[in-house]
């Protein structure tokens, strides 16, 4: 048994009993701004349907384009004389209005896939059409972070997400923290939870790399799940939370993550069919979400160093179809949510009146900005290199 | 007689090769002692059942002790021949059994659910389904039959992916399937866009049949293939608008790599391959979509056919540097310097990209059998199931837990690759959270749930589909019965209280597809694993618990443990069984021995090969 483990564990425990940012100094290195600032990134699969999501009421084309489906100027949350939030979101509503919210329009790019798979392949890599293996948040805590900090990056889902493989780091990847662990019996315990997978002084490089990560799915799934048993809170998520509260609980516990990618999941947002009431329900449950999850980070005193990004692998096409539905489309909006956040209106909405010959919109904004405007402005990373290209930032971070 | 003149030159030639390059201009020291880079063959002096053991791991889907020691016996070059040279081993060819869920109908398939029923409103029939001539949802059987085909398409795909585990697991061609599982990743294609599984079929056989040919026979094949054609859009590439999909694709990821061409050498190239498509499962040349006009392709104008753009590809360095680094990279170790890969690319050259003469040197090589090389590679997922069950002497892959959702989990499901530069090896196999459920898996197999739901027979939670066809069976309209869950009849506005009118119905249409599809793709056998790990250790002559752990240490394990786990092992089991004497307790030791592989398997170790 390591000694330096034991008293790492040792360590752990008594931090877990007593005041966690009093300790913490002892063995953190110097911090600057910069060092404390999460990512928060959050996909609607299945393509949200941003046009009845952020509503352009001001805009003739949209109720030609949605007889049926165009939500009247009464009913919806207006923001400005031009756009109104669905009714079921009075969270983003808020955050909005408090301008804790950049609204990104016409995110999108070259030759669109309206394949699912592709698109949000092209979304997670951050690079369209190419074979790029790792992912934009993995190519991110690489570059951020090159003494590989574990737990520095946490996915929450069934399955890694593309957006968190990196070449270097090992993405903390979980679904529910009470099964972040292992299975076996009782008498095997000992052997499979301490004992069994002790460092075997082997000089087989893969044989370190799997014993290290081994010791971190050890450390990560105790202070996984204990960050999420110790984590009480008094705020309301709403009913579908898209794990947003164990984000909290992780943030809570003073984890190293800096980057934590989460999903509303299994094409959820995919609404060919009688979708208003449903899109709505959904929307609402993503407000509810996402409000909750910025007031449960003033609570706890991180409010200024969280921003959350919202994003879809496409939009939905602007004319209705014949189902009360919407088909797969193309540019939409991405929100990027949060006290550090300079609220508004970034980039131009995408042009109703010019639809391309699949009926979808042309994008006006290169996802890959957002992305730069993140990478560059919030986590203090060299876009260009990450990108493979520069991409001119917005002004969304001051 | 052809190949051993291959094989008689090719050696010939690459000690010459290693004489010269690698040793005294690159300043390597070719001693026995640093055998890593080193591509002159193994002395059968130095041939062992470690050696034997570590060629069945990569060559194949590891092996029982009893391969092992039959291996051992032969000289290197017999052993890596019999493996490589696979055609001189009988196939027991089984071929896929087809449930026949598609008919002439379904051609050409509609790209989407609204192009289908857009056609069968225009022209009254679509998917060869009349539309009904009055009343309502007059194309519902329109929409039923698109998602029909697209839920029995992926139904048989996971059978497929079964057959295909079953045949790794029992060929008398090990090879043979391993390198077709690694075009597979080279050329990855997915039934996520190509929504056939026959085009799939069709091509997992072509990949099978050109596996250890020739690169450039297996290029042009996978270029004409129905599957990659559908994958990368050939049917929009035409004279005068070409997609460069495709032109894009075969330089960057099937041929040379990133950085090796231009862009305008991708929009020329493609314009070489306009025309190029298929009809139902057959290749087809449209001449009136070929723009037969001269292009410049590389640094040379012609007015090329796709073949004569993959014969420049291929006359290109990069090509088989690349080509060679990938197979290396996938069956000997990933770090390869700049020198090795040189020297590898030269060896895929000379060989006229022969792929059967590059692995035997390869896999024959002193770098091959060298330290920096034995059991370092991360097994994939369906190389970790597969070689589990290849040892637990299992005779067909269990069908609990189901064999696509546990390595769809672990991140590499058949069939489905994540995109079109197909898996990303080594390391990336491996994060905590799968690191563990990689042991759960084993868990699963060992201790079965007894709660197992077969996902080929019953829904998951998307599209309603269970509570649709409740709410039908219970006497609602189709308009309630297909609202989405979660809203009470109160809230239901006055529109809503009768059945809509409408042209059909998508979420009944998702209901009829599962229903129709069950009907027609057979089930997957939901035998668990026939496991009999006491069978394995008497088989071995195990008397002792001592024993018996050294044996699944040994037959499973690619590394030695260190002794204290070892004895913590021995003590695991003794502890369970009440006694160390396995005689005892014969007739009561499965479940403790089975409890003991859990264990052992759970090593991190265990994930090396």
């Amino acid at each position: 048994m390591n000694p330096s483990n034991l008293s790492r564990r040792e360590l752990l425990q008594a931090l877990s009993a007593m005041s966690l940012s009093a300790a913490l100094p002892l063995h953190a290195k110097q911090t600057t701004a910069e060092d404390n600032r999460i990512l928060v990134v959050v996909e609607l699969t299945g393509a949200n349907d941003g046009l009845n999501t952020l509503v352009p009421y001001g805009n003739d084309h949209y109720y030609r384009l949605r007889p049926q489906l165009g939500i009247r100027p009464a009913k919806l949350r207006k923001i400005d004389d031009m756009h109104g939030f669905n009714p079921g979101m009075a969270g983003f509503e808020r955050l909005y209005k408090n301008g804790q919210m950049a609204v990104i329009h016409g995110c999108g790019y070259d030759n669109p896939s309206y394949s699912h798979f592709t698109s949000a392949a092209y979304w997670h890599t951050g690079a369209p059409n190419s074979g790029e293996p790792y992912g934009w948040l993995g190519r991110l805590a690489d570059a951020i972070d090159p003494q590989l900090t574990p737990n520095f990056l946490i996915n929450i889902d069934e399955r890694q997400s593309l957006a968190v493989r990196a070449a270097r780091h090992v993405p903390v990847v979980f679904d529910d923290p009470q099964r972040f662990g292992r299975k076996g019996l009782y008498q095997s315990r000992p052997l499979l939870d301490h004992g069994a997978d002790v460092a075997s002084a082997s000089s087989n490089a893969s044989q370190q790399f799997l014993e290290q990560v081994a010791q971190s799915a050890r450390q990560a799934s105790v202070q996984v799940r204990q960050a999420w048993n110790d984590y009480k809170t008094p705020i309301d998520y709403g009913i579908l939370s898209m794990d947003l509260p164990k984000v909290a609980a992780m943030v809570h516990a003073k984890l190293p993550a800096r980057i934590y990618h989460t999903a509303y999941r299994h094409n959820a947002f995919d609404t060919h069919v009688h979708q208003a009431e449903l899109h709505q329900r959904l929307l609402t449950y993503v407000s509810d979400g996402v409000a909750g999850f910025m007031q449960d980070m003033k609570r706890i005193g991180r409010d200024k160093d969280v921003t959350v990004m919202v994003y879809s692998e496409f939009g939905r096409r602007p004319a209705e179809n014949t189902s009360l539905g919407t088909d797969h489309g193309t540019a939409n909006h991405v929100y990027l949510i949060g006290q550090p956040v300079k609220g508004g209106h970034y980039g131009d909405p995408p042009d109703l009146g010019q639809l391309n010959a699949d009926g979808n919109v042309t994008h006006t904004v290169d996802f890959r900005r957002v992305y730069a405007t993140v990478m560059q402005q919030w986590m203090g990373a060299d876009s260009a290199s990450l990108l493979n290209g520069r991409f001119e930032t917005l002004p969304v971070f001051g | 007689m052809i190949f051993s003149m291959t094989i008689a030159l090719n050696h010939t030639w690459v000690k010459a090769f290693m004489g010269t390059v690698a040793c005294l201009a690159v300043g390597m020291v070719c001693a026995a002692s640093n055998p890593a880079n080193d591509l002159s063959a193994l002395s059968a002096k130095d041939w062992n059942a470690d050696k034997a053991r570590h060629l069945l791991e990569r060559a194949g889907f590891g092996a029982t002790p009893q391969e092992v020691a039959q291996f051992a016996r032969m000289t290197p070059t017999q052993a890596v021949q019999t493996l490589v040279r696979y055609q001189r081993v009988p196939d027991q060819f089984v071929p896929f059994d087809d449930s026949g869920s598609h008919d002439d109908g379904l051609e050409p398939f509609a790209s989407s659910r609204p192009a289908a029923t857009d056609l069968a409103k225009a022209t009254g029939k679509s998917l060869g389904v009349n539309v009904k001539p009055e009343g309502n949802r007059r194309v519902q059987q329109v929409a039923d039959r698109y998602l029909y085909w697209l839920r029995a398409s992926r139904l048989e795909t996971h059978r497929l992916g079964y057959w295909w585990a079953n045949r790794m697991l029992t060929t008398p061609r090990p090879f043979q399937e391993k390198l077709t599982l690694f075009w597979h990743g080279h050329f990855a294609t997915s039934e996520e866009k190509v929504r056939d599984y026959r085009k799939l079929y069709a091509q997992n056989e072509t990949l099978r049949k050109h596996a250890n040919g020739n690169f450039r026979d297996l290029l042009i094949a996978v270029a004409k293939d129905p599957a990659m054609l559908a994958f990368l859009d050939a049917g929009v590439n035409v004279k005068g608008a070409p997609n460069e999909n495709f032109a894009r694709e075969i330089m960057e990821l099937f041929t040379m790599g990133v950085g090796h061409y231009s862009e305008n050498d991708i929009k020329e190239a493609a314009r070489a391959f306009t025309g190029w498509n298929y009809d139902k499962l057959s290749f087809v040349l449209n001449p009136q979509h070929h723009d037969d006009s001269p292009k410049t392709v590389l640094g040379q104008t012609g007015r090329f056919d796709g073949v004569q753009v993959i014969d420049i590809l291929l006359a290109q360095p990069a090509t088989a540097d690349f080509i060679a680094a990938k197979l290396y990279r996938y069956f000997v170790r990933e770090d390869l310097s700049p020198d090795l890969n040189q020297a590898l690319g030269q060896l895929l050259r000379r060989s006229r990209y022969d792929i059967a003469a590059f692995m035997e040197t390869v896999l024959l090589s002193q770098d091959f059998y060298s330290p920096a090389s034995m059991a370092t590679r991360i097994k994939p997922p369906v190389e970790l199931l597969v070689s589990t069950y290849k040892k637990m002497g299992l005779r067909s892959v269990p069908g609990i837990p189901d064999f696509n959702e546990q390595t769809d989990m672990l991140g590499q499901k058949l069939f489905y690759p994540p995109n079109v530069a197909g898996w990303a090896h080594g390391r990336s196999w491996i994060t905590p959270g799968l690191l563990l459920a990689r042991a759960n898996v084993i868990y699963d197999t060992v201790f079965p749930p007894i709660d197992f739901v077969a996902p080929d027979r019953t829904p998951n939670g998307l599209y309603q589909i269970v509570p649709v066809a409740d709410k039908l069976a219970q006497g609602l309209d189709v308009t309630t019965a297909t609202q989405p869950e979660g809203k009470t009849m109160g809230e239901m506005s006055m529109s809503m209280q009768t059945d809509r009118d409408e042209d059909f119905n998508t979420r009944l249409a998702s209901y009829h597809a599962w229903r129709k599809a069950i009907e027609k793709v057979k089930p997957i056998p939901r035998d668990t694993a026939q496991l009999d790990v006491s069978g394995l250790v008497r088989q071995a002559s195990c008397h002792t618990t001592a024993q018996a752990v050294d044996h699944l240490l040994n037959r499973f394990l690619s590394v030695p443990v260190p002794d204290t786990v070892r004895q913590r092992l021995i003590d695991l089991l003794t502890q369970d069984l009440g006694t160390n004497d396995l005689k005892h307790a014969d007739s009561y030791m499965e479940d403790a021995l089975r409890n003991l592989l859990h264990v052992i398997l759970s090593l991190p170790a265990y994930q090396l090969g």
